[in-house]
């Protein structure tokens, strides 16, 4: 089992201004943790620097107990974690299989079809899909890079009701059935009640509830 | 997924950039081929100019300076009418003479294609009819033609210019006596052939005249003029050019007149490239067995310089508009792929975000204008040929008539040598210059291309990659 953590971490945009305030966690693999909070709070930092996109002002994050940085946040990234945006964020040149393929080390075709998409819809454009398809297409994208750990920022931001609920039990079983450590900034109850553990910033700092 | 691959779904799907990215490329190409193929058509035409020209420089008795010279007075034996007094001539010449050791040690140098040295007199042969001359002459030269003394017919400058050539026999070499070529005209007149003789008598000081003892020449070899005396033009019957006679070296010395000449008193060097001139002279004057207090060498490179002078500019020109089509067309590419750089932010930002390295996305941007640009610049190929030979001729027309209003000089390779007009030679500048693309400007073409686009894809590749992986995806979202 695999374990990310934030140890005594605090972030400033500005000097003296800090977003976040000696926040630790452990976030393990198998869960599904949801972040919650106000609009500007700093639940995307956070997912930031769990995802190794920045770092943090003061304090470590570590994965199975080392710096995220002692291989590189590049290394971090490509193979300890895989990304999942509001926007979906495929690569519009490509066709869903393709954008699977970019960090693919497991056979991307299976891992779409179960999520929905027939053989006809994944060697389309992703221009022409849904966005439920296209967030579809990045979930089997994070999914097929084989990482432990899948930060979501907003997945269900820009989809309906019934494709958010589906979207989510996609996340669910992610954590549960393939065994990845879920994390899944949302603004949606629907979503936090789905996760295992709720971790809620408020004025810089965490608190952690096991459920919503 | 592998960068070539990323690189070639993008040329591929994102058609209208390519097809935008081609034409550049193939306009870009096609100026830097054209420019590539005129400089290089330059070039050779300035190469053939110098190996058809040469270089000439002469080395003569230094006759201010030299420690060696000689002057003597002659008595002329004949009496001035007026004055009832008897007339006198000096005779001045150098003590220190070339050697055929000498001539052979020049030509041993490097770069020298020619040296040749004469030793000339005029003297009459036995029973030999001239062709006559149309300016009347001396008594005493009545019945002499110009005999040349050298040690290789081969190097004289009458025969490396073309103005004489050698129709039947052989050439006169250093170690051959008693030899000699005549022109083809003379021996027809005499009915003479190869292998029949000539006589004629050494010069005897007593009797101031050609009373000395015989001397018989076997002709080997007939040589035809290229060119012959115009029809009305002045000229001795000795100075004609049909009825030169060349001997070997030793014939001359024994039918010398003077008594003073013991080896040659000039050299003529020829050299294959004017722009060895500096080196050559150099290596001549470091020859150990020639006194320089003795001579002084005059070289001559005003004729190269001048016929060169047009090529010259217009490879000048080539090079500078090569410049700047290469610094335009980075400058033009490297705006064109910044700004498709930041619309393509959101890409980068996706890349970075599943671990793909900024060297792996600039070398897909690489990647990506490469392969459009082997496509382009291997088009060039057929639009820089249907234009570079045109624009060629038209740039050096205009070198030439640049050149020629600075300068109001004639370009022309002939040079008046004694008495001896040398054939003009048609210089390569007056032809034009043959511009053709070839493979190896099209491979010089590719390697400043890539250098073009290296340049072009970091310069428009450094605003995004300096942002954090954060500030890119802020920008996205």
């Amino acid at each position: 089992m695999s374990k990310l953590e934030l140890k005594n971490v605090s972030y400033a945009y500005e000097k003296g201004r800090n977003v976040l305030q000696n926040i630790s966690a452990e976030l393990e693999t198998g869960k599904m943790y949801a972040i919650l909070g106000p609009s500007g709070s700093g639940k995307t930092t956070l997912l930031s620097l769990l995802g190794g996109l920045d770092v943090p002002t003061q304090g470590s994050v570590l994965f199975d107990g080392e710096d995220i940085t002692a291989k590189g946040l590049e290394y971090h990234r490509r193979n300890r974690i895989s990304l999942i945006f509001q926007s979906y964020n495929l690569i519009d040149y490509m066709t869903p299989i393709e954008n699977v393929q970019l960090t693919a080390r497991l056979d991307a075709e299976p891992i779409l079809v179960r999520l929905g998409l027939t053989k006809d819809e994944v060697s389309r454009n992703v221009l022409k899909l849904s966005g439920g398809q296209q967030q579809r297409a990045a979930i089997a994208r994070a999914l097929a890079s084989d990482a432990p750990v899948i930060l979501a920022d907003e997945p269900t931001g820009n989809l309906d009701a019934d494709t958010a609920r589906e979207i989510t039990a996609i996340l669910k079983e992610s954590a549960h059935t393939f065994g990845k450590c879920v994390v899944v900034v949302t603004h949606s109850g629907d979503v936090a009640k789905q996760a295992d553990m709720i971790l809620e910033i408020k004025r810089g700092h965490l608190n952690e509830y096991p459920r919503y | 997924m592998s960068i070539s691959k990323r690189a070639f779904l993008y040329v591929t799907r994102k058609r209208g950039k390519t097809i935008l990215l081609f034409a550049i490329l193939l306009i870009m190409a096609t100026f830097v081929l054209t420019g590539l193929s005129i400089w290089k058509a330059s070039e050779t035409a300035l190469l053939d100019l110098r190996q058809s020209m040469g270089g000439k420089f002469d080395i003569f008795p230094d006759w201010e300076n030299s420690p060696y010279i000689v002057k003597e007075t002659v008595t002329d034996n004949e009496v001035n009418e007026e004055t009832g007094k008897t007339s006198y001539s000096y005779l001045m010449y150098s003590a220190v003479q070339f050697t055929p050791e000498n001539i052979a040690a020049i030509k041993g140098i490097p770069g020298v294609k020619y040296c040749s040295a004469r030793l000339d007199d005029l003297l009459p042969f036995d029973g030999l009819s001239l062709f006559p001359g149309t300016l009347p002459t001396d008594a005493k030269y009545q019945g002499c033609t110009k005999v040349l003394g050298v040690c290789d017919t081969q190097d004289d400058q009458l025969f490396t210019t073309g103005t004489l050539t050698l129709s039947e026999g052989r050439h006169i070499f250093a170690d051959d006596v008693h030899t000699a070529i005549i022109s083809r005209d003379l021996a027809e007149r005499n009915e003479l052939n190869i292998g029949d003789y000539l006589t004629a008598h050494s010069y005897s000081t007593e009797d101031q005249d050609f009373t000395g003892p015989e001397i018989k020449v076997q002709i080997i070899g007939l040589f035809t003029p290229d060119a012959v005396e115009r029809f009305g033009e002045m000229v001795t019957t000795y100075d004609m050019i049909q009825n030169r006679i060349f001997v070997d070296v030793q014939t001359a010395k024994e039918m010398d007149s003077g008594g003073i000449n013991y080896g040659f008193s000039a050299l003529y060097v020829t050299i294959y490239d004017p722009q060895d001139m500096a080196r050559v002279v150099a290596d001549v004057k470091a020859l150990p067995e020639i006194d320089w207090k003795a001579f002084i060498i005059e070289a001559d490179n005003e004729a190269y310089e001048s016929a060169a002078a047009p090529l010259a500019a217009l490879n000048e020109l080539v090079m500078t508009l090569l410049v700047i089509i290469i610094v335009v067309s980075a400058i033009i590419l490297a705006l064109i792929l910044t700004l498709w750089t930041k619309t393509r932010i959101h890409e980068i930002g996706v890349f970075l975000s599943v671990g793909i390295s900024k060297p792996a996305i600039i070398g897909q941007y690489l990647i990506e204008v490469l392969l459009i640009a082997v496509l382009a610049f291997g088009l060039s190929y057929f639009t820089s040929s249907a234009i570079a030979d045109q624009i060629g001729s038209h740039l050096l027309e205009q070198s030439m008539q640049t050149k020629s209003d600075e300068d109001d000089t004639v370009t022309a390779a002939a040079v008046d040598v004694d008495a001896d007009n040398l054939i003009q030679k048609p210089l390569p500048t007056e032809s034009g210059i043959q511009v053709s693309v070839g493979p190896d400007n099209l491979a010089r073409l590719y390697l400043i291309g890539l250098i073009i686009i290296i340049v072009a894809v970091s310069a428009s590749s450094i605003t995004v990659m300096r942002l954090h992986p954060r500030e890119i995806l802020s920008k996205m979202s």
